[in-house]
């Protein structure tokens, strides 16, 4: 059974929000609305030593999902694949789950009265494709795979580069990883 | 678009309080029972406890973005929601049925081993319903301030506080069919209940400000220093509980009656605060920066998008 990640190359990251757009513009979201925002952290030190890095931020897909157990309409599910989704037309919009997810990746939309999130893109990775911010990305920031798969591109990546999980100390194991500078501390 | 996200609102800091008070007032109906006897509180606060519990259920409805879906609350038994929606509605169907015990035009009312269940079942149900939410927020880990089993205590103690006030309301408004000075007790356990919740607040804002991580130290600083700060000390500590606890003691009635009166102010204050101190999660890196440039949706470009 596939369990899908996400790594993600600040590296590479040059924050240019695309990945953001192109993910409101797929799922068609509100102006208020944002699945993957890309925050900015710096500049920092004193010239000429000087650093900034871009931060994408999504979904966790958390292996262990607080807002899973805290939807009391069981609208809020996780796939054997690993991906965390809202079934819509369960959800009340309780906002148990916004409280509960401790990275911010559920958005209400008022206009549905629901939440919503970052699903992976699960329609398009069920028939082979990439996360729409996957194939948007132009610097390969974003690279999705199956973390089952030892041939995958994600496999090698966290086996290897040593990446860092948000928040990790929460318990909540985060299916994103992030590959940073080694001198930066998340 | 609100910067710090969607988060809980008012409503259900009302709902939490008036469940709790309506919990706290079922602990203390199963325990007189019990131990003591029959009719040691007043009829009017054995009806008043479930349609406390009630009314903050509706309250809650309101609260949710479908809210004609609400039954959907029920459905996922692993939610602290779900759980406290069960455990409100079991409250509530128990309550009225031990009131019921006290009116005697109804042929049960004399039924003694019925009612003893009614009463176990009522404070069972009534210190899940005003322990629950300390459950519910305990839970976040990503809330630093509400974070770990003190929210629990903390809760519990001020659902079994405002249980006693209304109480005591209730018994000025409607003596018990019992008179005994079971209910004259009542002040004074009011009083120590207030001081043992002023110590546990103490210690509470004490561990989050220096037993804790950073961001517990800097989402406690809200309640000293911060934004939250006059509201606690002053609506919270002072009026909520130093000054009843002064006026309960009194040997006058209508002071006492004032003094539980700020029990309940100090109740719904500090749910609310507890509910805008949960507002601040841990956040990410980089995450306030870029939420404080969103736009909060009522910017001109914005509105002439939007036409």
């Amino acid at each position: 059974m596939a369990r899908y990640a996400m790594i993600l190359d600040t590296r590479r990251c040059i924050g240019c929000h695309s990945c953001t757009v192109a993910c409101k513009v797929h799922n068609d979201l509100p102006l208020e609305m944002i699945y993957n925002p890309v925050t900015t952290i710096g500049p920092t030190g004193v010239f000429p030593n000087v650093h900034m890095m871009n931060l994408p931020l999504l979904c966790m897909h958390c292996g262990n999902p607080p807002c899973v157990d805290a939807c009391p309409t069981g609208a809020s599910q996780q796939s054997p694949e690993g991906i965390v989704f809202i079934e819509e037309k369960k959800c009340i919009s309780c906002k148990a789950c916004i409280m509960a997810c401790p990275y911010g990746a559920r958005v209400p939309n008022h206009e549905k009265g629901t939440v919503q999130k970052c699903d992976f893109c699960k329609e398009r990775v069920h028939v082979g494709k990439l996360p729409y911010c996957v194939q948007t990305c132009h610097q390969k920031a974003r690279i999705f795979g199956d973390m089952e798969d030892e041939t995958s591109e994600v496999y090698k990546l966290v086996n290897s580069s040593h990446p860092v999980r948000l928040l990790g100390e929460l318990g909540t194991e985060p299916y994103a990883f992030y590959i940073c500078e080694s001198e930066v501390k998340l | 678009m609100d910067q710090k996200h969607d988060v809980w609102g008012w409503l259900l800091a009302v709902d939490i309080f008036l469940a709790g008070m309506g919990g706290g007032m079922l602990v203390i109906i199963g325990i007189l029972d019990l131990f003591i006897g029959t009719g040691r509180t007043s009829l009017l606060g054995n009806l008043l406890a479930p349609v406390f519990i009630g009314i903050g259920a509706s309250i809650l409805i309101l609260e949710l973005g479908r809210p004609f879906q609400a039954l959907r609350v029920f459905m996922n038994p692993k939610a602290t929601l779900t759980i406290g929606a069960w455990f409100m509605s079991f409250a509530i169907t128990f309550g009225f049925v031990y009131a019921s015990f006290g009116i005697d035009m109804f042929f049960w009312s004399g039924w003694v081993f019925a009612r003893k269940i009614f009463a176990v079942l009522c404070m069972v149900c009534g210190l899940v319903v005003a322990s629950y939410p300390g459950v519910l927020l305990g839970r976040h880990k990503g809330r630093p301030f509400w974070n770990g089993p003190g929210m629990i205590i903390l809760f519990l103690l001020s659902s079994l506080v405002t249980g006693v006030a209304a109480h005591i309301l209730s018994g000025f408004v409607l003596p018990p069919s019992t008179l005994t000075d079971v209910l004259g007790t009542f002040p004074k356990l009011a009083a120590g209940l207030l001081t043992f919740q002023l110590l546990l607040w103490f210690g509470y804002i004490l561990v989050k400000r220096s037993g804790g991580t950073s961001a517990e130290a800097i989402a406690s600083q809200r309640w000293i220093k911060g934004d939250l700060s006059s509201i606690f000390q002053i609506g919270f500590l002072l009026l909520g509980t130093l000054l009843p606890l002064v006026l309960t003691l009194s040997s006058s009635q209508s002071t006492q009656a004032i003094g539980a009166a700020l029990v309940l102010l100090g109740g719904i204050i500090m749910r609310i605060l507890v509910i805008r101190g949960g507002e601040d999660r841990t956040w990410l890196p980089g995450e306030q920066k870029y939420r404080s440039r969103l736009p909060k949706g009522d910017e001109t470009f914005l509105r002439a998008w939007n036409k």
